[in-house]
C-alpha cells in the first residue's frame, strides 16, 4: 500500500478518526484554558514587578522574581511532573486540570516578562505627563501606558502563545492522550502499523492551528497600528 | 504660590542642585537660563515632584509637597534631645553668650552634622511623620494646579487630540465629559485646531503637537505652568507659532516658570530671570539687570557665549 492510500484509510476508518479529534480536543483544551491562565498570572506578575517600592510591593516583587527564575530555569517536562507526581496526588484528580496549571504557570512566568518589557519599552514621558496633570500612577497605567504597551507586546504574546501550543505535547509523558498520542496510537502495530501516515497527518493539524494563529495576531496587530501610522 | 526652600537633588552620587531656593510669586513670569547640565531641568521637575528632591522642601500655596525636611523647622530641633544636651555642653563652655545666641549655634552645629539623624533614630521619623500628616501631602491633588509643557510634548499617543485633553478634567472628577469636551474645543479654537480633534499625534507636527499639550495644561485650569524648553525640540519654522501662544498666555497674567535657551524670548517675557550654574542661582534679577548688566562673571561668560 502506498503513502496515499493509508492517507485515505486514516480518514475512512471512524476509529482512527474518533482517535485524532479525542487528542485534538484535549490538546485544544490544555492549550486555550492555560493560555488564560497564563496571560491572568502573566499579566498580575508584571504588574506587580513594574509597581512602586513599598514594603509590601517589595515582598510580592522578590516572590515574582523567584517564580519567574524558577520557571525558566527548570524544563518544561520536569515542571509537569512534579505537578503530576508532586502536588496533584489525589486519586481521579482530573489530568487536564493537572496539565492546565502546569502549563499556564509556565507561561505566566514568559508572559510576565513580555508585558513587563512591553510596558517598560513605553517611553517615560507618556507617564510623566499623566502625573503632571494630576493622574493617579494607576489611572496613568491603565489609560495611557498599558494600552500602548500592549501594542508592542502582542507579537511577543502571540509567540508564546504558539510555543505553548505545541509544548502541550510533552502531556503523554504523563500518560494523558493528547494529539501527538493521538498519532502514536493510530500508528501503532495493532492499528496502522505505520507511523509516517498518522505523525504527518496530525502535524498537519499543528501546522493548521499555529497558521490560524498567527493570522488572527497579525490582523489584531494590524487593527491597533491603526492609531499610529507614521 | 511656589516656594523652593533649600533644596538639594543627587542622582546617585553626582550632585545637581545644590541649595537651591526661590519664591515664585502670584503674576511672575520666572525663566530659567543656564549652560546645559546646570540642573534647570531638575529644578523645574522638583517643583511638581517629577523629581523628589533629597533634602528641602517645596511648598505650593503654603501647602508642603515634599517629606519634611527636620533641618528647616526649628520647633522640630529645638524638641530633640539632642538638641537639649547641646545647649548644655555650649553653656557650660561659653557664658559669656546669651540664651538666644546659644540655641542658634546649636541648631547651626545639629544641621551641619546631621545630628538627629545620627541620635535620635525613631524619634526623628517620629517628628517628620507628624509634620507629614499636619500638612496632609496630597502630591495628585498639588499637581492639578501646576501645568506642565515638555520639551519632547508627550501627548498621549493612543488618545486623539479631543482625549488628551479631555482624560484628565474626566478621570479626576473635575467635569463631566460634555463639559470637558466643550472646554477642550474651545481650547483648540483658541489655537486654531478645532479640526485636528480626531486626529492622533503622530499625525501632526512639532508646533501642533506642542501648542495642543500646552492647551492639555490650561485644560486643568493650573494656577501656575511649568515650561521645560518648550521650543527646543521643534523646526526653526515652527518655534514662532508655540513662543506666541506662550506670550498670549503671559500676557493673561499666567504665573509660569520656563527653562528656555531663547534668550530674546526671555527678555521679552519674563519679569525675573533666574540663571543657574553648578547647581545653584547664580545670580538673579529683572532681565535688564541679568542680559544689559551682569553682575557675575560666569553670567556674563554664559550670555557671551549664546547671544
Ligand atoms: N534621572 C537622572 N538620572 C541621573 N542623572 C540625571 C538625571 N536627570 C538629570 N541628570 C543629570 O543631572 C544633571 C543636570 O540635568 P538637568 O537636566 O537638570 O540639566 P539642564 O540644566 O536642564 O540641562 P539642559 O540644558 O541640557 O537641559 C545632568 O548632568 C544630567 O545628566
Ligand atoms: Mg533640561
Amino acid at each position: 500500500m502506498n503513502f496515499f492510500s493509508k492517507i485515505f484509510e486514516l480518514f475512512s476508518t471512524e476509529k482512527y478518526m474518533e482517535i485524532i479529534f479525542e487528542g485534538f480536543k484535549t490538546t485544544l483544551i490544555i492549550s486555550v484554558f492555560a493560555a488564560i491562565l497564563g496571560l491572568l498570572i502573566g499579566t498580575v506578575v508584571a504588574l506587580v514587578s513594574i509597581s512602586e517600592d513599598s514594603p509590601v510591593t517589595r515582598v510580592l516583587k522578590a516572590i515574582c522574581k523567584v517564580y519567574i527564575t524558577i520557571i525558566r530555569g527548570t524544563p518544561m517536562a520536569l515542571q509537569l511532573f512534579i505537578m503530576a507526581y508532586v502536588i496533584f496526588t489525589i486519586r481521579g484528580f482530573p489530568e487536564e486540570i493537572t496539565a492546565i496549571i502546569a502549563f499556564g504557570i509556565n507561561s505566566g512566568a514568559y508572559v510576565a516578562e513580555n508585558i513587563r518589557g512591553g510596558i517598560l519599552s513605553v517611553d517615560i514621558g507618556q507617564t510623566e505627563a499623566g502625573r503632571a496633570l494630576g493622574l493617579s500612577s494607576r489611572v496613568t497605567m491603565f489609560k495611557i501606558v498599558i494600552p500602548q504597551a500592549i501594542k508592542n507586546v502582542i507579537p511577543a504574546i502571540g509567540n508564546e502563545l504558539i510555543a505553548l501550543i505545541k509544548e502541550t505535547s510533552i502531556v503523554s509523558m504523563i500518560g494523558m492522550f493528547d494529539l501527538t498520542m493521538a498519532a502514536k496510537i493510530i500508528g501503532s502495530g495493532n492499528n496502522m502499523a505505520s507511523y509516517v501516515v498518522p505523525m504527518s497527518v496530525v502535524a498537519l493539524f499543528y501546522l493548521a492551528i499555529v497558521y490560524l494563529l498567527t493570522f488572527a495576531i497579525k490582523r489584531i496587530e494590524k487593527r491597533l497600528r491603526a492609531s499610529d501610522k507614521r | 504660590m511656589i516656594s523652593v526652600n533649600n533644596v538639594f537633588k543627587y542622582f546617585g552620587d553626582l550632585k545637581v542642585l545644590n541649595g537651591v531656593s526661590c519664591e515664585i510669586e502670584k503674576g511672575e513670569r520666572i525663566v530659567i537660563i543656564g549652560p546645559s547640565g546646570s540642573g534647570k531641568s531638575t529644578l523645574l521637575r522638583c517643583m511638581n515632584l517629577l523629581e523628589q528632591p533629597t533634602y528641602g522642601e517645596v511648598w505650593l500655596n503654603s501647602q508642603l509637597l515634599t517629606p519634611p525636611d527636620p533641618y528647616l523647622h526649628f520647633d522640630v530641633i529645638k524638641k530633640s534631645k539632642t538638641f537639649t544636651l547641646l545647649l548644655e555642653q555650649l553653656r557650660a563652655e561659653n557664658s559669656s553668650l546669651s540664651e538666644e545666641e546659644l540655641e542658634q549655634m546649636a541648631i547651626m552645629k545639629i544641621k551641619a552634622e546631621d545630628l538627629l539623624k545620627k541620635h535620635e533614630g525613631k524619634e526623628y521619623k517620629k517628628s517628620l511623620k507628624e509634620i507629614t500628616v499636619k500638612y496632609g501631602i496630597d502630591i495628585n491633588l498639588a499637581r492639578q494646579n501646576m501645568g506642565m509643557v515638555f520639551q519632547h510634548f508627550n501627548l498621549f499617543n493612543n488618545l486623539t487630540v479631543i482625549d488628551n485633553l479631555t482624560l484628565a478634567p474626566v478621570q479626576l472628577g473635575l467635569k463631566t465629559k460634555e463639559e470637558a469636551e466643550k472646554t477642550a474645543m474651545e481650547l483648540l479654537k483658541r489655537i486654531n485646531l478645532e479640526d485636528k480633534r480626531d486626529e492622533y499625534p503622530s499625525k501632526l507636527s512639532g508646533g501642533q503637537k506642542q501648542r495642543i499639550a500646552i492647551v492639555r495644561a490650561l485644560a486643568m485650569s493650573p494656577d501656575v505652568m511649568l515650561f521645560d524648553e518648550p521650543t527646543s525640540a521643534l523646526d526653526p519654522e515652527m518655534v514662532g507659532e508655540v513662543l506666541d501662544l506662550i506670550k498670549e498666555l503671559a500676557n493673561e497674567g499666567m504665573t509660569m516658570v520656563i527653562v528656555t535657551h531663547e534668550m530674546g524670548f526671555a527678555k521679552e517675557v519674563g519679569t525675573r530671570v533666574l540663571f543657574m550654574d553648578g547647581g545653584v542661582i547664580a545670580e538673579e534679577g529683572t532681565p535688564e539687570e541679568i542680559f544689559d548688566n551682569p553682575k557675575n562673571p560666569r553670567t556674563v561668560q554664559f550670555l557671551k557665549a549664546v547671544l
